[in-house]
């Protein structure tokens, strides 16, 4: 176990932009709810749990690799430089699931949660999409190295989802990894199996984006941009 | 810590070799790394500080292989390195990226952490900014961050690329100094363009050209090299040829020029007593380079 | 203005990430449609075809587009290029379009390569060469103004908010902009400046929509922001683009007064 003031740096190494896109982001969604008349706000808090901060913590997720201007003294220190992002990677969705477990609390609070999910499997609803497109954009910023590229890659994949939710939900295999299940999912009783599938296949995703970040003259070669 | 390495290659993608079969041996004690712009020495530099893989050949620093990954986490843990172009977090003070970079070398005491940053910043000149942004530091104080920061972990081989580039008269001396002091029993390689750096530090250099070693001795052997090639001439007419100027002065009755030729410029060239930066430059030149591998 | 155009262009092109995200992006989208994919192929008017590919690739890959342009100018002052950029003697508005439209078409080349390779399919297998010609013209008219009008949002919002918020507020700014129905809650789409050009869909190009009912553009009964959606003709249709286009200039105008503040 590393020192807490290792931990302490690497929160200031994310910055206050990576902490504050969660809550504006809910914000903006709220306060476009609110223009709305305001009359339906535990849909909206439903929505922000599963779609609003899960994007967030992607977004934050694939901006880890490429922007570090200390990259050269970090692989040579003995602390391993993958081992850092991981840490980074951590606080990055540490601080969406932070405020997530408080919306979650809200929604349970005012029965704004739907009936079947209890105060457990309640987070679940944000936990699955987050932790995939976290590990989506783990993987992706790995493997482009340019926040740029995986940011693309995983707000595409969100819109994708939400334009067309038929496209993923309509066969059986791909409906287990369409991310708002909850939100608007078709299918009730492959709840749990839908998530439980997004959380597997995110830490296989988190995996594979680790194993990328092994060699370390990928890093150093920064990208002709 | 030696260094011995031996037919290390390095190529680059879509690129010539940057190390073209490089056979070296570095000893402990301090050691400077000469060469022109691209001659190879931070390639060099980079693959002894485990970031670049090889692409042939062997390196081993103090007996460990550093071209696997137990060998380059040993070398890491008693590394100090000081890249080219280092690159510091802006928002963090100059006490608090060394603290950091502590934190990433190791030493997880926070006390003997913040006494280590308190002394090094005191070598570097910088207590007084120490608690100002980096953002708003000059380029020279920036790479004296980068030199304290190398010292931190009070490593046993220390790579350093370029330490004084950008630095003041007296706070290049000061860092050469306290280089020369720190080697003792430490490796210390450095590489400059400033060769009087090494003239200063060194007993031992080397000399790369186009990714191959070029020279290999010492200090002196390589300002030998240039015995009977350094001519003054004065003259008011065009620039001498058929050698290298390595300086002009304004003088009455023209200029005087300094220059390193195997035969004399002019017929009324005089010789003068050769520095190390003229047997540097003496190297380049035709006829000097066959028996320049000779010690 | 032509060195900042053809130096951002190759820049940005030279990108290999760009290339293999879009690269995946595609993949992905054509392993999720592969059914519509043959759908369209087997539509017979080409009008319609290429339409509702413009359609389709209006309403996602702007997205992606925009990802990729988002920090090109707080690059340029964090690699510290700016300064010698700015001692060069083009004028600052000369480079700043230069720069905008030399990354525009650059991020714009995956997605012509896409929309044009589908028209070139359509072509090919249903034997409709004049499809070219449509897909010619809808890209100069629905893709070309999305593109402009993001690319500008792109460019200099990240002047003001960190580049990872603006993606994630863009992206979720394009859902609710485009693709939420007028009723459900304010909104812009379906009005004048809605980047996937409803207005010129619909008006210019006859398109109704993916089964070829849906009323696109303008007045929504019960809907608020309905100002913006004056009825749709064909003078409305060009009046969008103009509408789309004048915007991206004026947010453009504001970025050298962003810059001087960030950068101070
Ligand atoms: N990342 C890279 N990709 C491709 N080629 C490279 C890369 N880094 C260096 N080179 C090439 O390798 C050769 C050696 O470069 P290197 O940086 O080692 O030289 P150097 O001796 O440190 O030069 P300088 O004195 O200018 O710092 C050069 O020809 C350079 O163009
Ligand atoms: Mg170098």
């Amino acid at each position: 176990m590393r020192p807490t003031d290792l931990w302490r740096y690497e929160v200031r190494r994310a910055g206050w932009a990576a902490l504050l896109t969660p809550p504006v982001a809910t914000a903006a969604l709220l306060l476009l709810a609110l223009l709305d008349g305001g009359d339906d706000t535990d849909r909206t808090l439903l929505a922000a749990l599963e779609m609003v901060l899960p994007l967030a913590a992607g977004v934050g997720a694939a901006s880890l690799v490429g922007r570090d201007p200390a990259v050269e003294l970090q692989l040579t220190v003995p602390t391993s430089y993958r081992s850092t992002l991981l840490r980074r990677l951590a606080v990055t969705l540490g601080w969406a699931a932070l405020l997530a477990v408080l919306v979650a609390g809200i929604l349970l609070a005012t029965g704004g949660m739907p009936q079947e999910r209890g105060a457990l499997s309640g987070q679940l609803v944000w936990l699955a999409p987050t932790v995939w497109l976290g590990g989506l954009g783990f993987l992706a910023g790995a493997a482009f190295r340019s926040p740029a590229a995986a940011g693309g890659l995983v707000t595409t994949w969100w819109i994708v989802q939400q334009v067309f939710p038929g496209l993923l939900q309509g066969r059986d295999w791909s409906r287990t990894l369409y991310l708002f299940e909850t939100t608007r999912g078709a299918v009730p009783e492959g709840w749990a199996a839908n998530r439980l599938t997004l959380v597997a296949t995110a830490l296989v995703l988190a995996g594979l984006g680790w194993a990328l970040l092994g060699r370390a003259e990928r890093l150093l070669r920064e990208e002709a941009e | 810590m030696r260094i011995e390495i031996s037919g290390l290659v390095k190529t680059y993608k879509g690129k010539g070799r940057a190390l073209d079969g490089l056979d070296l041996l570095v000893p402990t004690g301090m050691f400077g790394l000469l060469g022109a712009n691209g001659a190879g020495k931070t390639t060099l530099m980079r693959i002894l500080a485990g970031l670049l893989r090889p692409t042939g050949g062997e390196v081993r620093i103090g007996g460990y292989d550093v071209t696997g990954r137990a060998g380059r986490q040993a070398v890491q843990r008693v590394l100090g390195y000081l890249p080219q172009d280092l690159g510091v977090y802006p928002d963090l003070s100059a006490r608090e990226f060394l603290d950091y970079v502590g934190l990433l070398k190791g030493i997880d005491d926070r006390a003997t952490r913040r006494r280590r940053v308190g002394e090094l910043l005191e070598v570097v000149a910088l207590t007084g900014d120490a608690d100002r942004r980096l953002r708003g530091y000059s380029g020279g104080m920036r790479r004296r961050v980068g030199i304290a920061q190398a010292l931190l972990a009070d490593p046993r081989l220390l790579i350093v690329d370029e330490p004084t580039a950008g630095l003041d008269p007296e706070e290049r001396i000061r860092f050469r100094t306290l280089l020369s002091q720190l080697a003792g029993e430490r490796t210390v390689l450095l590489s400059t363009h400033i060769v009087d750096d090494v003239a200063q530090t060194c007993r031992e250099l080397a000399v790369l050209a186009k990714g191959r070693l070029v020279f290999r001795g010492t200090v002196d052997d390589l300002t030998r090299r240039a015995d009977r090639r350094v001519w003054s001439v004065v003259t008011a007419g065009p620039a001498p040829t058929g050698g290298t100027v390595v300086s002009a002065l304004p003088v009455e009755g023209g200029l005087r020029y300094r220059v390193v030729a195997s035969v004399p410029p002019a017929p009324d060239a005089e010789p003068l007593a050769p520095t190390l930066e003229d047997g540097y430059l003496a190297l380049a030149q035709p006829g000097a380079a066959e028996d320049a591998m000779r010690p | 203005m032509t060195a900042a155009f053809v130096y951002e262009f190759r820049m940005q092109a030279r990108k290999r990430s760009m290339w293999i995200a879009n690269g995946v992006i595609v993949a992905l989208l054509g392993l999720l449609t592969a059914n519509l994919l043959t759908d369209a192929l087997d539509e017979p008017s080409a009008k319609v075809a290429m339409t509702s590919g413009a359609f389709l690739v209006n309403l996602i890959l702007p997205v992606v587009y925009g990802c990729f342009l988002a920090d090109r100018l707080v690059r340029d002052d964090k690699l510290g290029v700016a300064p010698i950029l700015d001692a060069t003697p083009a004028s600052t508005a000369g480079r700043l379009s230069g720069k905008y439209l030399g990354s525009c078409a650059a991020a714009a080349v995956p997605l012509a390569i896409i929309y044009f390779g589908f028209a070139v399919l359509y072509a090919a297998t249903a034997g409709h060469p004049v499809a070219l010609a449509w897909a010619a013209a809808l890209f100069a008219v629905v893709i070309l103004p999305a593109v402009l009008f993001v690319g500008a949002f792109a460019l200099v919002v990240p002047l003001l908010i960190p580049a990872p918020l603006f993606r994630v507020l863009f992206v979720g700014y394009w859902f609710w902009g485009n693709s939420i129905h007028p009723t459900l809650m304010p909104t812009l789409s379906q009005s004048l400046i809605s980047p996937i050009g409803p207005y010129p869909l619909q008006e210019l190009f006859g398109y109704g929509g993916p089964g070829g009912d849906v009323v696109l553009a303008g007045p929504v009964d019960d809907a608020t922001l309905n100002f913006l959606r004056p009825a749709a003709t064909a003078a409305t249709a060009w009046l969008s683009i103009g509408v789309l286009l004048a915007v991206a200039a004026l947010v453009l105008s504001a970025a050298p007064a962003l810059r001087a503040r960030t950068t101070r």
